[in-house]
């Protein structure tokens, strides 16, 4: 194949690979925020955020 | 020797005994390599400043001695603090003792072994030429071996904790377990020919790639994530405040080792690698300044209440000092990915600068700030002499802005000058030695900041050992219960 082609078509493939990779990253992404940040996960996270105090871990 | 915790799991009592010795040999390790990695730094400071220092012998030149001081002040300083907050804190977080005692000493054992093998084939020029990675084959193969101890004793010791929810100084332990084991192995393949020399089986544009691949996550998941750990435990255990915002803990975690991973193309801007890779490295460079503040902020914003304690507190001091400088050396990098910006910066003493704000600001500062902390609640010693430590506090923090305001300027003086053209379109500065020589008082200053970095770091060693062989601390422990 002619290499100008060969790039073109390239380049293609690395445009849907950059694209997927975008779209997984994103819902990765989002996905964390809401298990952050999820009212139910409140106390939770409150109770983690203590967990260094003492030396047990969590008290 | 080792401490008791109890847990009151579903009701019942239980008693755990942490293995605290193996802390303790971390620790001392840690101590004395610090010294050996820090001294080196010194050394080859001077021979850039003064060549001379080289002393004509083919194993005390700056092109054997630099990876000494880079292995050491990594492998050995870094590793060993890693390994000794990990010890320490997995036990706490997880309430359980270490899954097995043997493997933690096949690991401390192991890896003091693989030091002093670097120490002794490095000097005499066995090297597999890749930065960060120039340990001989037979010595890559050790390695190996000695982290598969070290990731059993890990996830074992999680697999069988007393508590349901790791808390997020325990993923970033995890990063670190699982992407050196990878890092390492995919970088170090080489097909051996003798005992002491191998041939990569990448060649050309791949080798390189798979190197900064390697040579990025090195700092992102050697001398980054397992720190972030270490401040996550530490920081609120020396300032006894909960983590400022736990759930930004976690966008941090998982924006950072998302992101770090694929950053590694900036060190390659420029080179023959196609453009859209060093792109990619570029935005994700970018991107890494969000979590990375995000992680700085959660940090400060920790001490909230607690800012009159640090104004006495040498421990807190260490350990703002330390996030903040984490805050500007991922500030910088960002920066220097762009490449325009990494145009004028790449290979020059900018990126030493760059280096160090973070090696000795932040990887430095939190270890001594863990340290500290960490000596008076193992040996239930009060330190020997406290003053000493805010004596450290400002020796390390001159020195740090001794050598990181030297070195930039030294490197914006030599990346303009490279590149400035006169009138007439040529060189302005066609000697390329002339510059070189322009950068010798720069060179001293940052000898002068190294020195003084290092002579805190004497005094943090004597410290320590006149507070272990000093009388043991009466109960009225700061810290935790009784003894076994
Ligand atoms: C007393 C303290 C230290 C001094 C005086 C010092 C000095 C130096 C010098 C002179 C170089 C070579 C620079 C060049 O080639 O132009 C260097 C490189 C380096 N040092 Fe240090 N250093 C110190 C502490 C540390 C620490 C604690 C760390 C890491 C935790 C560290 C990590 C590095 C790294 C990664 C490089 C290689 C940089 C590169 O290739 O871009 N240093 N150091
Ligand atoms: C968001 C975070 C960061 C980014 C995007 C970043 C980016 C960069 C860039 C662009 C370079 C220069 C490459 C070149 O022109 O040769 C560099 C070099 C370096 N950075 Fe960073 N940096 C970051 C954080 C850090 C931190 C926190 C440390 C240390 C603890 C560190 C240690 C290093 C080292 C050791 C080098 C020298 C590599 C070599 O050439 O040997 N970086 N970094």
């Amino acid at each position: 194949m002619n290499t100008l082609l060969r790039e073109a078509a390239a380049s293609v493939q690395m445009g849907w690979l950059l694209g997927a990779m975008t779209v997984v990253f994103l819902v990765c992404f989002v996905g964390w925020i809401v298990y952050a940040y999820h009212p139910r996960n409140r106390e939770l996270m409150e109770e983690m955020a203590r967990m260094p105090l003492g030396d047990g871990g969590d008290s | 020797m080792e401490r008791v915790a109890t847990g009151t799991g579903a009701g019942v009592s239980e008693t755990t005994v942490y293995d605290d010795q193996i802390v303790k040999m971390f620790f001392t390790a840690t101590t004395v390599w610090a010294l050996v990695g820090m001294l080196v730094g010194v050394i080859i400071a001077l021979q850039l400043a003064w060549w001379p220092a080289n002393l004509g012998l083919p194993w005390t030149t700056f092109g054997r001695l630099r990876p000494l001081h880079t292995n050491a002040v990594i492998f050995a300083f870094a590793g060993n603090v890693c390994f000794t907050g990990i010890y320490h804190s997995t036990q706490r977080l997880l309430k359980t003792r270490m899954y097995s005692d043997r493997l933690s000493r096949v690991h401390f054992w192991g890896w003091q072994s693989i030091i002093v093998a670097a120490a002794i084939t490095l000097p005499l020029g066995m090297t597999q030429s890749k930065e960060y990675a120039e340990l001989i084959w037979p010595i890559d193969v050790a390695i190996t071996l000695v982290w598969v101890a070290f990731g059993v004793n890990f996830f074992g010791t999680l697999a069988r904790r007393k508590v349901k929810h790791l808390y997020v100084a325990i993923w970033f332990y995890m990063s670190f377990v699982i992407t050196i084991a990878v890092l390492h192995i995919v970088n170090s393949l080489v097909i051996p020919a003798t005992l002491f020399r191998s041939y990569p089986i990448y060649a050309g544009l791949t080798d390189a790639l798979v190197q900064w691949w390697y040579g990025h996550n090195a700092v992102g998941f050697f001398l980054t994530t397992p720190f972030l750990g270490l401040m996550y435990y530490y920081l609120p255990r020396a300032a006894q405040r909960p983590v400022y915002s736990y759930r930004l803990s976690i966008v941090h975690f998982w924006g950072l080792v998302f992101l770090y991973i694929w950053a590694g193309p900036h060190h390659l801007l420029y080179s023959a690698l196609p453009d859209w890779a060093q792109t990619v490295g570029m935005v994700f460079s970018i991107m890494l300044l969000a979590p990375s503040w995000g992680g700085m902020l959660n940090g400060l914003l920790t001490l909230r209440g607690a800012w009159d304690r640090v104004r006495t507190d040498p421990i807190l001091k260490f350990m703002v000092v330390a996030v903040s400088f984490y805050g500007m050396s991922t500030f910088e990098g960002p920066m220097m990915s762009i490449r325009a910006v990494n145009s004028l910066a790449h290979y020059t003493n900018w990126v030493i600068g760059h280096v160090h704000s973070g090696a000795l600001g932040w990887v430095g500062m939190i270890s001594f700030g863990m340290m500290y902390w960490m000596i008076q609640d193992i040996w239930k010693r009060k330190l020997a002499h406290p003053s000493w430590a805010t004596h450290h506090f400002w020796l390390a923090t001159i020195g740090i802005v001794l050598y990181t305001v030297a070195m930039w300027a030294a490197g914006l003086m030599e990346g303009l000058q490279w590149r400035a053209l006169n009138d007439a379109g040529r060189l302005a500065h066609p000697i390329f030695l002339d510059i070189t020589t322009r950068l010798e008082p720069f060179l001293w200053l940052r000898l002068l900041g190294g020195t003084l970095y290092l002579i805190g770091a004497i005094m943090m060693a004597v410290n320590f050992w006149q507070t272990i062989r000093g009388p043991e601390r009466p109960a009225d422990a700061a810290a935790v219960p009784a003894a076994a």
